[in-house]
């Protein structure tokens, strides 16, 4: 009986006891990181102003191939659009849901939408709320479809311009899209984006594990 | 004002790694109060007849996550800001094991081998050597186990995140287990002592 009497408790039983009791009382509630906002504009246009707000559709398709896992990439545009199609590894959250979607400040988040416009408004609140690792896809799903899927070589190349069409060419097949050699005018009714099957990703782990070999 | 401070650019590099020193030396100095200087107390955690690595560990885990669950509902602390090492499930389920194996067999963990160094013992700077050689020789052969080192990744996971469920619950669900257990591992240390008694009078 004595066991149930707190006085004859020790040191561990009594910090035991404020642990359960501080554990208890929390369940009452939940911390929220609040709606409150502190913009600082002079930093905001610097870092506009500097570039260094954005990411290439080149370096997002060599975070993809390598498998990276350090950044969410967030589709903006309709479920529909993105159910259509959508960058591999993508997940789709609209500038309404943004604000409630789980993400984390000290990730690297980045947005893109059908052109450039949505992203760059979403990169502002996103900011503004203290995301400070958010990035927009330069040109967004348009800069994606020319430079990734569908690249294009122009007839009067340069040898270094053929050089990287070549790595562009690889990368391009391993995203199920179709470089554009040869020159002359390309039918852009002719380009149709790669299917994709909404819960299944669309880069496999397999093909992956080939580029590496490549020595990409 | 709101922490973590060297995310919101409160002090710079310098001031992180002139912190990063007294709160190691101060981590140091508690775990050689504990007693985790020494390769037998450690080590007999592993035959459940000291459970202080437990009890110590646990009570760490438990006090930092009340200070940073009532910090963070007071607004003192943005949680999301708080680095979360990235999760590869396979990777690290093997690593554990390796780093199991290694502490059973050495006798020390990383930290707790350069507490015992500190002290001046042989055996810990032995330990030491060990470490050294094995960062060197796991730099050599990184690029042949890279694909498998960044494996099975799944990015920031949390308890709350994976369970879906809120993060006070979590927190209370962690101080129970935590109670339980210190009640547990108390109960096995005392059945344990008992036998030992018992053997050894078996053999007077």
């Amino acid at each position: 009986m004595s066991r149930i009497d707190p006085r004859a408790w020790g040191l561990n039983q009594r910090l035991a006891a404020v642990a359960l009791t501080l554990g208890a009382i929390g369940l009452l509630g939940s911390p929220s990181p609040g709606d409150a906002v502190t913009l600082n504009t002079r930093e905001l246009a610097e870092i506009v102003e500097s570039e260094v707000d954005h990411i290439t559709a080149d370096e997002l398709a060599d975070w993809i191939v390598q498998g990276r896992a350090d950044y969410r990439l967030i589709d903006l545009r309709s479920p529909e659009a993105y159910a259509e199609y959508h960058i591999p590894s993508a997940e789709s959250a609209t500038l309404r849901d943004l604000h409630d979607y789980p993400l984390y400040r000290n990730e690297k988040i980045v947005l893109y939408s059908g052109g450039g416009i949505h992203s760059a408004q979403a990169w502002f609140l996103l900011r503004a709320r203290g995301f400070a690792g958010s990035y927009i896809l330069l040109g967004g799903l348009d800069a994606w479809t020319d430079e990734i899927l569908f690249p294009w070589l122009p007839a009067d190349a340069t040898p270094a311009e053929v050089a990287e069409f070549e790595h562009r060419r690889r990368v391009s097949e391993l995203f199920g899209g179709k470089p554009r050699a040869g020159g002359g005018a390309v039918e852009q009714a002719g380009i149709e984006l790669p299917k994709v099957a909404p819960p299944a990703p669309v880069a496999a782990p397999r093909k992956r594990r080939k580029l590496h070999k490549q020595g990409c | 004002m709101s922490a973590p401070f060297y995310k919101y650019a409160l002090f710079g590099d310098e001031m992180s790694l002139i912190l990063a020193v007294v709160i190691g030396i101060g981590f140091g100095f508690f775990l050689e109060r504990a007693g985790f200087g020494s390769a037998k107390k450690l080590v007999a955690q592993f035959y459940f007849t000291d459970m202080a690595v437990f009890k110590v560990m646990f009570s760490a885990i438990v006090t930092a996550l009340l200070g940073m669950f009532y910090l963070s509902w007071a607004g003192l602390l943005d949680l999301s800001m708080v680095f979360v090492a990235p999760t590869y499930w396979l990777p690290q389920l093997v690593g554990g094991l390796v780093l199991g194996f290694g502490f059973i067999i050495g006798g020390y963990c990383p930290g707790t081998s350069l507490v015992a160094v500190s002290t001046g013992r042989l055996d810990a700077l032995a330990f030491c050597g060990g470490v050294l050689g094995g960062i060197f020789a796991y730099g050599e052969v990184y690029p042949s186990i890279a694909g498998f080192v960044t494996s099975t990744s799944m990015g920031r996971v949390t308890l709350d995140g994976w369970l879906g469920v809120r993060l006070s619950l979590v927190v209370f669900a962690v101080v129970l287990v935590a109670v339980l257990g210190f009640w547990g591992a108390t109960t096995v240390e005392r059945k344990l002592a008992r036998r030992d008694e018992a053997d050894a009078g078996a053999l007077t």
